[in-house]
């Protein structure tokens, strides 16, 4: 279809898809288990921005120079405007029969997690990394047309324009126009346990050794500095853990239990002091990741959840920070 | 100098010595945005990820939580900066903090150690 692509149809274009997109379709095809799902594609960002009601109002505020003092202010009107407009009828649709075949796969109690995927997020060149957001729980279809939005909206978040400002200093020439962003719309897996996997050690940039850390509930916490994970480091070429550190792991993600998206409660005293993965868990992550780097040739970065002790792939992208010698 | 604090470095083997400023807002971040040379930053928690425009100019970052894995971290060491994850500080008011010479460096292989002039 023009604007949506089911995980299951096979073609992985990043530019299309977003760097998340496509590396999901990828471990789709290499047997590696992913919540089902399909991407709005980054085509569709584009339609909205040409063809929407708000069409021309957005692109003359698009082509504003950007400037450090500026950003706040901007980025509220973006946001705004990306918000209160409506999708073109024809993208709307195709996002109903996307959404309405993934409801049939995943039953009626399930619920689904709106993710970005920008065109210039997870290259090898930078990771773009927490630039743009996800919004997790969403159970109805007007809550996923919104959620869509905000992804739309979140790529002017301070933070993203930000980093763009960032990367134009360092003499990359990132325009507001260029940037395209695809969203994925995926079963929610409600995770017991979530981390993040790096299949080097990127702290002293060892090739010898892979480092994972995990806490209760949904990864954010991790991501986005909230919490101080369980830290383990595992022998690369044979599996032996080497090192594990117990973090304090305070909060946690979950899902609001009145409803859509998630809360952030505090951990339970007994399980800030529990290790959050068992040996039986870490051998599990250990040769997803000895499996994730074979295939992409690279050593990864790799978002997984466990749910019933099942472990989902969330995202793997290449480690952007390794130093060439190592 | 006086050890105020340690945590997890996030790329071994870095030092950084600079003014220690501790930054709580996005218009914390954009005031810093001429001025962050040379400067080690302190943070709490979620959304810093907003120290990016000053990122590249700064010579380190401090975090009170957070490991290896945050996202900090992660753009830290795209730009080749030392970082201390999950500081545990025993100063009782990091305010006080603001504004000294600090210095921050790695230990061990992972840990970090921040330092201030007294």
């Amino acid at each position: 279809m023009e604007y949506i692509e089911f995980f299951d149809e096979g073609t992985t274009d990043p530019a299309l898809l977003g760097g998340k997109g496509s590396s999901l379709i990828k471990l789709m095809q290499i047997g590696i288990r992913v919540p089902p799902g399909f991407i709005l594609k980054a085509n569709s960002y584009k339609t909205f921005l040409d063809e929407s009601e708000n069409s021309e109002q957005l692109k003359e505020l698009l082509k504003t120079e950007l400037s450090i003092k500026k950003v706040l202010h901007f980025s509220k009107s973006v946001k705004q405007l990306i918000r209160s407009t409506r999708i073109p009828p024809k993208i709307e649709k195709q996002i109903k029969i996307g959404f309405k075949k993934l409801k049939k796969e995943s039953g009626s109690q399930a619920s689904y997690a709106v993710r970005s995927s920008a065109t210039i997020e997870d290259t090898e060149a930078f990771s773009f990394a927490g630039q743009a957001k996800s919004y997790l729980y969403n159970y109805t279809f007007d809550e996923i047309i919104l959620s869509v939005k905000k992804c739309w909206a979140s790529l002017f978040s301070p933070t993203a324009l930000f980093y763009i400002l960032q990367m134009n200093k360092k003499g990359h020439k990132l325009s507001l126009l260029d940037i395209r962003m695809a969203v994925v719309i995926q079963k929610m897996v409600n995770a017991e346990i979530s981390g993040v996997l790096f299949t080097s050690n990127v702290i002293n940039n060892n090739n010898n050794e892979m480092m994972i850390n995990s806490t209760w509930g949904l990864g954010e916490t991790i991501a986005n500095n909230m919490i101080i994970p369980d830290m383990f480091i595992l022998n690369k070429k044979k599996f032996e853990i080497i090192k594990t550190v117990v973090g304090a792991k305070e909060k946690k993600s979950i899902c609001n239990p009145k409803g859509s998206f998630t809360i952030i409660i505090d951990t339970e005293p007994k399980y800030q002091e529990i290790c959050s993965l068992n040996q039986n868990q870490l051998k599990k992550l250990y040769d997803l990741g000895s499996t994730l780097e074979r295939e992409f040739h690279s050593p990864q970065d790799i978002e997984w959840a466990i749910e019933n002790d099942i472990i989902y792939t969330l995202q793997s992208r290449p480690i952007t920070t390794l130093k060439k010698e190592t | 100098m006086e050890r105020i604090g340690e945590g997890l470095s996030c790329s071994s083997k870095s030092e950084a010595i600079g003014e220690l400023v501790f930054v709580k807002t996005v218009e914390d971040v954009i005031n810093l945005f001429d001025s962050a040379t040379g400067k080690i930053c302190l943070v709490e928690e979620a959304g810093t990820t907003t120290l990016g425009p000053i990122l590249s100019d700064l010579s380190g970052v401090l975090c009170t939580t957070g490991s290896a894995g945050s996202h900090l971290a992660i753009v830290s060491r795209e730009f080749g900066l030392p970082c201390v994850m999950g500081v545990r500080f025993n100063v009782k008011d990091l305010n006080t903090l603001n504004g000294k010479k600090c210095k921050i460096m790695t230990e061990e292989d992972d840990k970090g150690i921040v330092l201030i002039e007294s």
